[in-house]
């Protein structure tokens, strides 16, 4: 059984906002897949319509070919991180796996072996309402790996986490992938995004923007850039705009960006001008300038 | 049977249970008292109006009183056991558990029958509580009022019998209730002002109307829920009240109303 996430021609209609607008992508297996989205996306109407949570109004999407409300036992299949505070406030953090564990068959003893592999145990017999928000993200973790699953999906997972807790998810995420699962993680923080994510599914305003692996989504979009610093930039803007789709634009620090060719190109033309160069740099792209460009105007209220 | 179970671990993995159990044992004392002081007190001969007179003979006969005290704490057990069975389903959406407990159970009809069934389980336990209590404390009683202990009495063991169902079937209203409810603090104040002010606000509505626009208004006191699980369980049919059964088939009637509506809006809601 192939473990792809497929979301095909999916909407949800609430009463005035259509909260995700015919929406289809897919999610393979074996990488990490980031779904980004500015707030108010529609991400968390789709996990949840994906988890059989909220019902379509059209269209549909299956987890290995299965929708999530047919898969038996779908814990052992699927795991999901949906909202960190889902917990009962006065019970333990243990006893809150345990009841997950009794409801799907599994043995109470798998609820300290995830405690153990999210680094929970000293907190195991602590009641919820001691929890940090970054232990609340740890214990849905844990949920979520009870059943082994062989699907990760995750909702903003790194909300609350500190530098070390966003590390220590990177690293599990990742390792989990590379066990040949699949992961998918929705998020608005796209600097992680970008060190984590193989994939991206872009969207906004319930729309696909763009999806596809994250180097190709950034070279599509011409995000790469050259930065140059030189003594004197009139010359070389001059001898760049002799080359077709180049842009010069000169920073408040005194170098110039420019986008629209490599740095190869722009040192042979500074050569052939005789134009002194103190420094020539190609840019990596930004997802998340690449990000605002796509999403301009359709983030917000709506 | 282990959706069952994984309701039963989440009731009993927090303090509520206790806490409602501290609640229900000085309740418990205070109405076995109530009963004892009411019929150690009460004459049929102090009684003017003849009609009444007969109710109150009746209600006197050593059966009856049988029946009254041996299903003493029938009135807060059922109270404590409506806002557990309410607070089994609302807690999830007060704790947004539901994602969780849908995710691993997503035939949510499931999810509400394990519901159901803890409950009832719970409803069983208290009623056995209950009864306990009364079959160690009552032959006292019922000596020092020298009405014998009236155990030999089949009619004695057919209301405590009745008032199991009165137990299950309100197990299955306050879940049914917590589902049409759903927010925790709603639920648990509506169904427990209802519960205790609700008989004799009921009581006056209908004496008023009985009064004042038909005899036959008195003879809907029984669809008022906490009436009919009293009227199931008394010992003889009483003069003037509709026979025992009307308030079984009242109970049934909301308990499977209630159950159904309340499971189908769950197959239906978004939850988010």
């Amino acid at each position: 059984m192939s473990d792809d996430i497929v979301v095909d021609h999916l909407t949800k209609q609430y009463k005035k906002l259509r909260a995700v607008d015919d929406l289809s992508f897919s999610v393979r297996s074996s990488r990490v897949t980031g779904f980004l989205g500015p707030n108010g996306a529609g991400k968390t109407t789709t996990l949840r319509m994906l988890l059989g949570l909220v019902t379509p109004t059209a269209g549909n999407a299956t987890i290995g070919g299965q929708k999530y409300t047919e898969l038996p036992d779908p814990i052992r299949h699927v795991g999901a991180v949906l909202e960190a505070s889902s917990a009962h406030r006065g019970r333990t953090g243990r006893n809150h796996l345990r009841m997950i564990c009794r409801a799907a068959g599994l043995p109470d003893s798998r609820a300290d072996e995830v405690l153990a592999l999210v680094g929970l145990t000293p907190a195991a017999n602590r009641k919820f309402k001691g929890f940090s928000l970054g232990m609340k993200q740890r214990l849905g973790i844990a949920a979520a790996m009870l059943g082994d699953p062989r699907v990760l999906i995750l909702d903003e997972p790194a909300n609350g986490l500190d530098p070390e807790g966003i590390h220590w998810m990177r690293d599990l995420l990742k390792a989990f992938a590379a066990e040949g699962r699949t992961v998918l993680v929705s998020s608005h923080l796209l600097g992680e995004m970008q060190l984590l994510a193989d994939d991206v599914v872009i969207v906004a305003a319930g729309k696909l923007i763009r999806q596809g692996p994250v180097d190709e989504v950034l070279g599509s979009m011409g995000a790469a850039q050259v930065k140059v610093r030189t003594p004197q930039p009139a010359e070389l803007t001059t001898a760049l705009a002799s080359l077709d789709g180049v842009t010069v634009a000169p920073q408040a620090d005194g170098s110039l960006l420019i986008s629209g060719t490599g740095a190869a190109a722009v040192g042979h033309a500074a050569f052939t001008a005789s134009v002194e160069l103190h420094e020539l740099a190609s840019e990596r792209g930004d997802l998340e300038q690449v990000f605002l460009q796509l999403t301009a105007g359709m983030a917000g209220i709506r | 049977m282990r959706l069952v179970n994984a309701e039963l671990f989440k009731l009993r993995s927090t303090s509520l249970w206790w806490i409602m159990g501290i609640v229900l044992l000085p309740l418990y004392a205070a109405s076995v008292l109530a009963n004892w002081a009411q019929y150690a007190n009460t004459n049929a001969g102090d009684v003017s109006d003849p009609d009444q007179a007969e109710a109150v003979r009746a209600a006197l006969e050593p059966i009856n009183v049988a029946t009254s005290m041996y299903t003493s704490g029938q009135y807060f057990g059922i109270l404590i056991l409506l806002l557990l069975a309410a607070i089994i389903v609302t807690s999830e959406f007060f704790h947004l558990t539901a994602t969780t407990t849908f995710l691993v159970t997503p035939r949510r009809e499931s999810v509400i029958l394990a519901k159901f069934g803890a409950a009832v389980l719970v409803g069983v336990l208290l009623w056995l509580l209950t009864t306990v209590l009364n079959l160690i404390f009552v032959p006292p009683i019922m000596s020092n009022l020298d009405l014998g202990s009236q155990l030999g009495e089949p009619a004695v063991w057919r209301a405590i019998g009745l008032n199991l169902l009165a137990f299950v079937l309100w197990a299955v209203l306050g879940v049914g209730l917590g589902v049409l409810i759903r927010s925790q603090l709603a639920a648990t104040l509506l169904l427990g002002i209802v519960y205790v002010v609700g008989t004799p606000a009921v009581g006056l509505i209908f004496f008023l109307l009985t009064r004042y626009v038909a005899d036959w208004f008195d003879k809907l006191q029984v669809l008022f829920p906490p009436n009919a699980s009293q009227l199931m369980i008394s010992g003889t049919d009483l003069p003037g009240n509709p026979p025992r059964w009307v308030g079984a088939v009242v109970l049934i009637g909301y308990a499977v109303i209630t159950g159904v509506i309340g499971t189908l809006i769950t197959k239906r809601r978004d939850i988010s």
